[in-house]
């Protein structure tokens, strides 16, 4: 991505990886609640991976799946119980999760700050020489 | 009183010659300098069409990433300034040129 506003192009891979980042946590969070039969894998937390892009910035280079085993817990009453009685609970933690948003946010804010000061940037440079 | 001694010393005025390094104008040079504007131009129309594209996306809601539009109209905002500034400081040159007393 050689060419005259390169931090711009790099700033703008950080905002998209935070982004993405930010739609997994709201996915996790989403599923919190999440309940499954005992004889079914329960909702896996999702974590984006995040790489050094070759041409210069960064992207996501794959999703990454937590443990699918939950919480199992006896609930014979559940409609979802499985033939043992047994239903399965999402394991997400929140408080975590609560954390990378944190981290993803600001994140973000550090990228576009970047591109801010970057546009101010070349913006005083096209004044060189005015008066 | 002694005579006067002749003054002597001086070499004779040499002709005046056009300098060599003052040619006349090379007229490709003109040439390369309209090409670069126009290369410049033409860059910039790319960045404004992309622009214009992502805005179009952005209105009929297939947007993937709001930042994607942000940046690219922020960048033809950018690259229209450049080309400007350039556009002027050409004809500030040329009129530069042109006021100059002869």
């Amino acid at each position: 991505m050689a060419g005259l506003f390169d931090t711009l192009g790099i700033s703008g891979t950080g905002l998209t990886v935070h982004r993405k980042w930010m739609d997994a946590i709201a996915d996790n969070l989403s599923n919190v609640n999440d309940t499954v039969p005992g004889d079914q894998p329960a909702f896996a937390e999702r974590y984006v991976q995040a790489a050094a892009a070759p041409g210069g910035g960064v992207q996501v280079v794959g999703v990454r799946y937590g443990s699918s085993a939950g919480i199992e817990s006896y609930d014979p009453q559940n409609p979802l119980a499985d033939a043992n009685g047994y239903v399965r609970h999402a394991d997400v933690d929140v408080t975590g999760q609560m954390t990378q948003m944190i981290m993803a946010q600001r994140g973000y804010e550090a990228n576009l700050s970047v591109l801010s000061r970057a546009t101010e940037a070349y913006q005083q440079a096209l004044q060189l020489g005015n008066k | 009183m002694p005579a006067i001694p002749p003054i002597s010393g001086f070499s004779p005025v040499q002709p005046v010659t056009a300098s060599p390094s003052v040619a006349a104008g090379d007229p490709a040079s003109g040439a390369k300098f309209g090409n670069a504007l126009t290369q410049g131009v033409d860059a910039l129309q790319q960045t404004q069409a992309t622009a214009d594209n992502l805005a179009t996306k952005a209105a009929t809601g297939s947007l993937q990433d709001v930042t994607a539009y942000m940046i690219a109209s922020n960048e033809a905002a950018i690259a229209t300034q450049l080309t400007t500034a350039v556009r002027d400081k050409a004809v500030a040159a040329f009129n530069s040129i042109m006021n100059m007393q002869m």
